[in-house]
């Protein structure tokens, strides 16, 4: 086994081994890897510290009504009319709904479109230098995409 | 702490992958009779799953209140969507999407600041919950309601992602292909969310080792 602090799969590793959730195999291996490697020792001594002090925060009990609440409001929701509930189970569904996806796949078709019509009816003027069709079609494509990444939910990781 | 002292506590092997897969099908089962009309299996659904749905809730969003409000949430949607139910995904991973879903839109809606008055009494509250068996001195207590603040404000300080995945992994217990399902993402994403949060948490609280 190489240095786990070196990578991050190392790293997950020794993360799941403080955790205890390595099988013994596994386990077996990385305190073989301990026993010699201060770096990764120090680094599952600090990350066994922090398991420790995270322990230490419980949640609160559940209040005593939460299940009285809800079937009061299940109840709440089946005396609605029927197209209330219709719209409830759009706009708020079991399963996030990506929305913005399928819009990210009409919206590249349309650049890539719109960039293949201008290619297509924009006359080349005399003399000026000939720019192929596709390698534009790639570079806007790239561009589209680059655009609409920002559309996407935040992922600040 | 030595090499020697770094044992894990717990080692879950084979019989934990089967305690596993017997959850697994006890709450698909389950489900799949509350889609048959069934309302006792409902019932149980929210008696195995009611108290980590909530208690990961209350640690993202660190509110009581607002975490039982999630939760109903959670189990209305649940309930809503019984009909077209299919076992295709574990339960509890359809069930931390939906929590981990409602608790992000929530912090990104900034309704955190709404409630923040209500947290100071929160970790009072918190604290008094906490008292452990034996009677600790003045002192103890003091020291534990400081260090649970501290732990409280380190987690809160992550970023929402961060945040979700540290609480699905050491609280819930969660794998990184749970995790990575519950957050929308890849499970190599998953491990540089995890890999960062924990190093931002150890140098934060590295001192109160
Ligand atoms: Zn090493």
């Amino acid at each position: 086994m190489g240095c786990m602090k070196q990578s991050q799969e190392g790293a997950r590793v020794l993360i799941e081994y403080c955790a205890g959730a390595l099988d013994p195999v596994q386990a077996a291996e990385v305190e073989r890897h301990l026993e010699s490697c201060t770096d990764c020792r120090e680094l599952a001594e600090k990350q066994m510290e922090l398991w420790e002090a995270l322990d230490g925060w419980k949640a609160p009990q559940v209040s005593a009504d939460f299940d009285a609440r809800l079937y009061a409001r299940i109840a709440r929701e089946q005396a609605a009319p029927s197209w209330k509930q219709w719209v409830r189970r759009i706009f708020e569904p079991a399963a996030p709904v990506v929305w913005w996806k399928p819009l990210a796949s009409l919206g590249v078709a349309g650049a890539v479109l719109a960039v293949g019509l201008m290619m297509h009816t924009v006359p080349h003027p005399a003399g000026a230098p000939q720019v192929h069709a596709d390698q534009v079609d790639i570079e806007q494509v790239a561009k589209a995409l680059d655009d609409l990444d920002i559309l996407a939910p935040v992922n600040p990781m | 702490m030595g090499a020697e002292a770094a044992q894990p506590s717990v080692n879950p092997g084979v019989n934990k992958d089967m305690e596993a897969v017997a959850a697994l099908e006890r709450d698909a089962e389950l489900m799949l009779r509350v889609r048959g009309g069934d309302e006792t299996s409902f019932a149980l659904l929210l008696e195995r799953h009611r108290a980590p749905v909530v208690h990961f809730l209350y640690r993202m969003v660190q509110n009581q209140a607002v975490s039982e409000e999630l939760a109903q949430e959670v189990f209305l949607r649940i309930y809503r969507s019984r009909a077209n139910y299919q076992p295709t995904a574990k339960f509890t991973t359809w069930l931390f999407r939906i929590a981990t879903h409602l608790a992000l839109n929530w912090i990104r809606d900034g309704k955190k600041e709404k409630s923040q008055e209500s947290l100071n009494e929160e970790l009072l509250d918190g604290v008094e919950r906490q008292v452990p068996d034996r009677q600790p001195t003045v002192e103890q207590e003091l020291l534990h309601a400081v260090r649970l603040k501290e732990i409280r404000r380190a987690i809160e300080a992550l970023p929402e992602k961060q945040r979700a995945a540290v609480i699905l992994h050491k609280y819930e217990e969660l794998d990184y292909a749970q995790i990575a399902r519950a957050l929308g993402c890849s499970q190599s994403a998953v491990k540089s969310l995890l890999f960062r949060a924990y190093e931002t948490l150890r140098s934060r609280l590295a001192h109160m080792a």
